[in-house]
């Protein structure tokens, strides 16, 4: 049950269990995409606000719930980081305090047929373009970074990433349209 | 499709894709935009989407940490009571300032959904039970384990009869002030405004700790909402400014002082 509609009615029980169940997921993100320890923390309050306060735009056409708050955390998330590369013009990445992450993995926290299916649907995907696709949305690395980590050039860098999404989201329709039709989910 | 409209996809694909991962610079911003308006809406969409799910699927287990969710739990909370009063002028608990425009569509929005919700579902489901600042203010005593609880005293230009006190955690970054006495300000001539001098700040800069309205010289209760982070207060004041507040105060009118012993 989408818990967002009750945060709306004013219902303060159903922050605890927002918490609960979005939590790991926005702290994951903010850790990955965030340029010091103390920033994600700053983040994800600067989230949960937003979520509380828009609360009222979810609605059960717009897909699934959990969905919405990640589309919601990676656009904060992508305007701090944006933001904090402009004010650090003059310092190199690597100098930043980053948050050490692992390599992806299938989720703990959620096993929603979306997920699953992103899941199968990376693992078909070349394996110069996952990489591109894990290093960028995943590690949130800029391009430019990308392109010196794995001595491809910008411009094939760019492409790797736009040809496996595009590749990713056709697949994703495929299984989809298979799931509603009672077929066999990629 | 001719080469022109497909170079074009192409360009507004990887610009949008950037957009999402990376963030565009102010130029591809403006050439982003321009390529936008020709293309469908639903494909953007479909990306963003996309890269939500992927987030999903890659997301880590650990928990928020303990303070960081105790912090975001209470913020959430005082939230929805802020906009619960912005809809009940009855409240005898202080209202929230005037320049947090910004809730009111919420809070109208919340409001209608509020009575459909009733007249729709009354006797199918179990009613929301609401907390006041005055729980949260007692949850807040129970779990903060660095409280500073004070005592309102005289400021230069005292209220006669105003009293009450002021509780802040630190670690939680939360606090709440009690008011008695206090003279009933009229929001569209004059707010009141909490100041929290940090001992990592400059006297002449403290932060501040949010604008708010006095209801009634009965009790009321208002949430602390510091703008920064505040790592070591020594002096918690109160001050009568305009409208919306200040962002550096005269000092003039200055009724309440908490000074941290």
């Amino acid at each position: 049950m989408p818990l967002l509609p009750r945060i709306a009615l004013g219902d303060t029980t159903a922050v605890d269990e927002c918490l609960d169940r979005y939590g790991a997921l926005v702290w994951s993100l903010a850790s990955r995409l965030s340029p010091t320890n103390a920033d994600a923390e700053d983040a994800v309050q600067e989230i949960f606000i937003h979520l509380w306060r828009n609360a009222s735009r979810y609605r059960d056409d717009m897909g699934e719930e959990v969905t919405f708050v990640s589309t919601i955390a990676r656009r904060k998330l992508i305007d701090r980081l944006r933001k904090f590369r402009r004010d650090q013009a003059h310092q190199s990445p690597d100098e930043l305090d980053r948050v050490e992450v692992g390599n992806p993995g299938l989720s703990a926290i959620d096993h929603s047929d979306d997920s699953r299916r992103a899941v199968a649907c990376l693992e078909k995907l070349r394996e110069n373009e996952r990489q591109a696709i894990e290093l960028s949305v995943y590690h949130g690395l800029p391009q430019s970074r990308i392109a010196e980590q794995t001595g491809t050039p910008l411009g094939t860098v760019k492409t790797l990433i736009r040809r496996g999404l595009v590749q990713l989201r056709n697949c994703m329709k495929i299984g989809s349209r298979l799931h509603a039709e009672g077929g066999v989910s990629v | 499709m001719s080469d022109g409209t497909r170079q074009n996809l192409d360009r507004w694909e990887d610009l949008h894709v950037a957009r999402l991962l990376f963030g565009l610079s102010p130029e591809e911003q403006v050439e982003y935009e321009a390529l936008a308006r020709t293309m469908p809406a639903e494909t953007g969409d479909e990306f963003e989407r996309l890269i939500a799910k992927i987030d999903v699927a890659w997301a880590d287990s650990k928990a928020l940490p303990p303070h960081l969710r105790e912090s975001i739990r209470a913020k959430a909370i005082a939230e929805i009571m802020q906009a619960r009063q912005n809809t009940s002028p009855l409240s005898d608990i202080s209202r929230p300032p005037s320049r947090q425009m910004n809730l009111l569509p919420w809070a109208i929005a919340a409001a209608c959904l509020v009575v459909s919700f009733v007249t729709l579902t009354a006797n199918r489901n179990p009613p929301v039970v609401p907390q006041d600042f005055a729980e949260m203010r007692a949850n807040l005593l129970s779990s903060a384990k660095d409280l500073i609880e004070l005592k309102w005293a005289d400021g230069p230009t005292p209220v006669a009869g105003a009293e009450g006190d002021i509780v802040w955690s630190h670690a939680l970054q939360q606090g709440y002030m009690r008011f008695h006495g206090l003279t009933v300000n009229v929001p569209t001539t004059e707010q009141y405004q909490l100041w929290i001098f940090d001992k990592n700040q400059s006297e002449k800069t403290p932060v501040d700790g949010g604008v708010f309205d006095i209801t009634s010289t009965g009790d009321v209760i208002v949430p602390i909402h510091s703008k920064l982070h505040v790592a070591n207060a020594y002096l918690f004041a109160v001050t009568i400014e305009k409208p919306g507040g200040v962002v550096v105060s005269s000092r003039d009118r200055l009724p309440l002082l908490a000074a941290v012993k």
